[in-house]
């Protein structure tokens, strides 16, 4: 058995394919220590869900017939991964991080571990989230069958969520890159949380089946990577029609490098004050030197405002009335009350109680949203905000935050890009873009829908000029 | 001198205890007064209430269709 560096955790995936077909060490040699590492150090950090270390080393076998014999299937094949435990993998508990769904076993695979499967890659894992994405609204990060997510940039800090796991196994090198979903803010928290790049695809590029049900309009799932690069050849493999998705867009992707178009012919929107006031002051040096390298890079930075809407309260009305109708049974048999947070059980509750009329006053609204932000993206290419605009709380920090809110600056910036890029379904991809006491600090790029190219092409010069995303947590 | 690399049940059980023990320290929430579940639920439908009002100041004309898409 080869050795396997501690350089080899934190390796892209191009390389990681490379040292493969090398033979420098066989897949099955990957999948051992990646699952070890993974069972070792993920409850550390109360990222793991299931290890699937036999299962990782049975398909790793499979692969390395396959070097042999010549068949190559891409630059994921042979490489490790771990999924957010809402995904079914047949025959193994997918537990939706919720006491409930406990001993729940599907005897399929979600589409995108059989795309994966597909081409190669190896899971070693499913790894934990907040429990059923976190719909209801939670209260602490502890809302999670394990426990709350801890940061590995700083164990006494959450992960973000609700794909907690996701992002924190492979700022930690526990896994080469990750599947999360996000409904509104679950990829780009965590991300920008663990200081790793992550990407939320357009709605219904990269199928769902398989995957919890927690909005049927706003459900997405993307990859958790060490770069753009990574994000792009991840997203090529798991885009594409499912007919088993009604949501699916019908659309493939291929991530073309190749084809980008010069920076200096990009315009991106951007609201001063989202770095200069919204934007906590620790955070805001390391936001603004990220701006000054895109201009450096030749981008053409516009001042925008977001148009004006609720975008909050058309966001929860909408998961409100899905969720209600989705989680229903759990509601009325009263096991919702085995949930692990108090606010996240009233929220459930509550949503059963979402007037019909609401519900669709919220989506017209939506379409109005959808048409007033496709107007701005006449103007540029891409949106560019701040991940968050704090760090990492304490993991037992109560995040309904303090009472009253602290006041806010009288511009909202992209305040709300989150629940506004979520609404119109919009991709977006996060790029760590420095520290703020020692903690990550990102930024969010926004595009039109299906522009992951472009959101790639950027997030790819961004880091050929600064090296924020090949930063290890500390004892890493 | 030489390492024994070896370790007992007991031993194991102490150290799987002590992981435990730190877990659970760093996975406690706050303390001080918490609503309780009924103040959180009556919350929630305030919260409802409030996000009605919200929608309820966008002027919505007729012809807005809710943002569905239907494939034939």
């Amino acid at each position: 058995m080869a050795t396997i560096g501690n350089d080899v955790f934190f390796a892209p995936i191009p390389e990681l394919n490379a040292r493969l077909k090398d033979k420098e060490f066989s897949a099955e040699d990957l999948a051992r220590a990646f699952a070890n590492r993974l069972e070792q150090l993920g409850p550390r950090y109360n990222a793991l869900a299931l290890p699937l270390q036999q299962q990782a080393i049975r398909q790793a076998k499979t692969v390395d017939k396959d070097f042999k014999l010549g068949r190559l299937r891409g630059p994921l094949q042979g490489v490790p991964y771990g999924v957010k435990d809402l995904l079914s993998y047949a025959g193994q508990p997918t537990t939706w991080g919720a006491k409930p769904y406990a001993g729940q076993v599907f005897d399929y695979n979600a589409t995108v571990i059989d795309k994966l499967a597909g081409v190669g890659g190896v899971i070693v894992g499913k790894l934990s989230m907040v429990e059923l994405a976190g719909g209801g609204g939670y209260r602490y990060a502890s809302a999670s069958l394990t426990g709350p997510g801890l940061n590995p940039w700083d164990r006494t800090r959450w992960s973000g969520g609700s794909s907690s796991g996701s992002a924190a196994a492979v700022a930690a090198g526990l896994v080469p890159f990750a599947i999360g979903s996000e409904t509104s803010g679950s990829i780009v928290t965590p991300a920008s949380f663990c200081g790793v790049t992550a990407l939320r695809p357009t709605y219904g590029l990269v199928s769902r089946h398989g995957a919890m049900a927690l909005s049927w309009t706003l459900d997405k799932l993307g990859p958790f990577g060490r770069s753009a690069e990574d994000c792009g050849l991840i997203l090529q493999v798991i885009a594409g029609k499912d007919g088993q998705d009604p949501g699916s867009a019908g659309k493939s992707f291929y991530y073309t490098p190749q084809y980008s178009r010069p920076m200096k012919d990009l315009k991106i929107g951007y609201a001063p004050v989202d770095f200069s006031e919204r934007a906590e002051a620790p955070l805001r040096p390391a936001l603004q030197t990220a701006l000054a390298v895109l201009k450096d890079a030749g981008a053409q930075l516009v001042e925008m405002k977001l148009p004006q809407f609720p975008y909050g309260a058309v966001l929860s009305m909408i998961l409100g009335g899905e969720e209600a109708a989705i989680f229903e049974p759990l509601i009325a048999s009263g096991k919702v009350n085995d949930l692990a947070d108090q606010s996240q059980i009233a929220g459930l509750k509550a949503a059963l109680e979402v007037p019909a009329k609401e519900y669709l006053k919220a989506m017209r609204i939506r379409r109005l949203i959808q048409e007033e932000i496709s107007k701005m993206f006449g103007q540029v290419d891409a949106l560019i905000a701040p991940g968050r605009t704090g760090t990492a709380p304490k993991a037992d920090q109560n995040l309904d935050g303090p009472t009253p809110p602290p006041a806010q600056p009288l511009d909202p910036g992209f305040g709300a890009i989150v629940p506004a890029g979520n609404l119109a379904g919009l991709p977006a991809l996060v790029l760590p873009c420095g520290f703020a006491e020692n903690l990550p600090v990102s930024l969010q790029l926004v595009g039109v829908p299906f522009s992951e190219n472009t959101l790639l092409a950027i997030g790819r010069e961004f880091q050929s000029r600064t090296d924020w995303h090949k930063r290890r947590p500390p004892g890493l | 001198m030489q390492m024994n690399d070896r370790i007992t049940r007991r031993q194991l059980a102490a150290v799987v205890l002590a992981a435990a023990a730190v877990g659970r320290i760093e996975g406690q929430t706050a303390a001080g007064p918490q609503p309780s579940a009924g103040e959180d639920f009556k919350a929630a439908q305030q919260r409802i209430r409030d996000n009605s009002t919200s929608l309820a100041a966008v002027p919505l004309p007729m012809a807005t269709e809710p943002a569905f898409q239907f494939k034939a």
